[in-house]
């Protein structure tokens, strides 16, 4: 058994065991230590890296959203950068035509939207001259509009119309005001035979233009449509483009409506009124194709 | 305007007042002789109204529009146009308008041709009267229907039909051939009677 002289060499080994286990607990400290650091730089690195892809990856929608565009180049330059922005296409004059300007005859016509002889016209000879004439580009059909002093809301139809005409819709609406013409003209609610023939989209362009356009009629006859804005102070900018088509029938003379001015080949011939059927219209541009 | 628009121009808008004239003028002569020689003086020169009145109307609708030269082409052209006057009446079915359309200019024309010349004028001038009697309904139909249309009376220009111009037409074209037609019998009538003796006068003979 050991005496005094074993235990000696015991803690000779006992210490070297110690400095051996403090070097490799050292070691695996250091060890340890710099994993975690790495492991730190390594999360930290990820981390910033995902935030910036983060970043990067966001629409400038947000931007755009919460600043107030105050500019149509501020417009363009922030829709120009992203496709979902797309911005309205600004209003130029009404286009009230059917067909080719090109086409060898041109008809105009001047007409009230409340006129019975006038919805006549259209639904009996101008429709089918639309799809048989105009579309084989022999006739360029154009509306004046020349509402009437005793039809109430003849100029209120007239606007509405002019209003779509800018944003492309004039057909529709044209359509939409003869065919249902018995119905509106009792009460003025243009409004929703407009709202049933166009798109939403095209509706609201439509109705924003309308503000400051509200039936002007006499007392007692407000029609169901009218919202009077109170922010309105400015006249009926959509007026202009209907008084300008009355100068027009006026130097004809426009004594009734409907009234057709035929032109052949830059030839002027003597305007004509009243309701014309479509056989009986047909034989006469067939006899002006045939010169 | 050329000048033989301008002629047919003035006699539809003043003959019958020239003719009227002659009618009062007529009357107020005692002498039977007279009267048959100033009546038939103006039954000549009614004649020749009425029938610029139908010519004038038959011009009107063949004339070719402003621009357009003479042709059958324009022809067709113009009698297409009147076709669409005629539509605007809304009386006739399209088939019936054309019918109407590309026949009555050239009845117009004949008949007023007719009346110039003097033959058979009773019977002439009373076709004119029948003839004006159913344009006159025609357009006193549109107009009380509240159709605005161009009455298409003829060379001069275009007119709104109205009461005015309703009376104005009755005056003018309607009055005229009816007293045309009227002398014209009427002066048959007495040429008849003077032609044959009377029958005191026949004995009285017969008896010497």
């Amino acid at each position: 058994m050991g005496g005094p002289n074993s235990t000696g060499r015991g803690e000779d080994e006992l210490n070297h065991r110690l400095q051996r286990c403090r070097a490799e607990t050292g070691s695996a400290g250091g060890l340890a230590k710099g994993r975690r650091t790495a492991l730190a730089v390594a999360v930290l690195t990820a981390v910033g890296f995902g935030g910036v892809l983060r970043v990067m990856a966001r629409p400038a929608q947000s931007s755009a959203d919460t600043a107030p565009v105050k500019s149509a180049a501020r417009k363009t330059s922030t829709a120009s950068s992203s496709k979902a922005v797309t911005a309205p296409p600004a209003l130029s004059a009404p286009v009230k035509s059917y067909g080719s300007s090109s086409a060898p005859i041109k008809m105009e016509v001047f007409t009230d939207y409340q006129c019975p002889s006038c919805r006549n016209l259209f639904e009996g000879t101008l429709r089918p001259m639309i799809a048989d004439y105009v579309a084989s580009g022999k006739v360029y059909l154009v509306h004046h509009d020349f509402p009437l002093p005793g039809h109430m809301y003849g100029y209120q139809a007239a606007r509405w119309l002019n209003a779509a005409a800018r944003v492309g819709q004039f057909q529709s609406v044209e359509a939409a005001l003869y065919d249902n013409q018995n119905s509106w003209e009792a009460d003025g609610n243009i409004e929703k035979f407009i709202t049933a023939a166009v798109p939403a989209a095209d509706f609201k362009r439509i109705q924003k233009q309308m503000v400051g356009c509200e039936y002007q009629g006499p007392a007692g006859t407000k029609p169901a449509s009218l919202r009077a804005d109170p922010q309105a102070t400015h006249g009926c900018t959509l007026d202009s483009y209907i008084e300008e088509d009355r100068a027009l029938g006026m130097k004809i003379p426009v004594q009734a409506t409907p009234t057709y001015v035929i032109t052949y080949k830059g030839q002027k011939l003597p305007a004509g009124s009243g309701n014309v059927s479509w056989p009986i219209l047909k034989q006469f541009f067939d006899s002006l194709l045939s010169q | 305007m050329n000048a033989f628009e301008s002629s047919l121009l003035w006699l539809t808008n003043h003959g019958y007042q020239i003719l009227l004239a002659g009618l009062v003028i007529a009357f107020l002569v005692r002498k039977p002789q007279a009267r048959r020689a100033i009546v038939r003086a103006f039954l000549i020169f009614g004649g020749i109204v009425v029938g610029a009145v139908f010519v004038a109307a038959a011009y009107g609708k063949m004339k070719p529009p402003a621009g357009f030269a003479w042709s059958p082409a324009s022809l067709r052209i113009s009698l297409a146009w009147f076709a669409m006057q005629v539509d605007s009446y809304q009386v006739l079915p399209p088939r019936s308008v054309n019918a109407v359309a590309h026949f009555l200019p050239y009845f117009e024309l004949f008949l007023g041709l007719w009346l110039i010349t003097g033959i058979a004028r009773r019977f002439s001038a009373l076709l004119a009267s029948l003839s004006l009697c159913g344009f006159m309904i025609a357009i006193t139909s549109a107009y009380f229907r509240g159709l605005k249309i161009d009455c298409g009376c003829g060379v001069g220009p275009a007119e709104q039909v109205g009461p005015d111009a309703l009376l104005r037409d009755a005056l003018k074209f309607l009055l005229p051939a009816l007293l045309v037609a009227i002398g014209s019998f009427w002066i048959r009538g007495k040429g008849r009677a003077s032609e044959s003796p009377a029958p005191e006068m026949v004995s009285s003979s017969a008896s010497t």
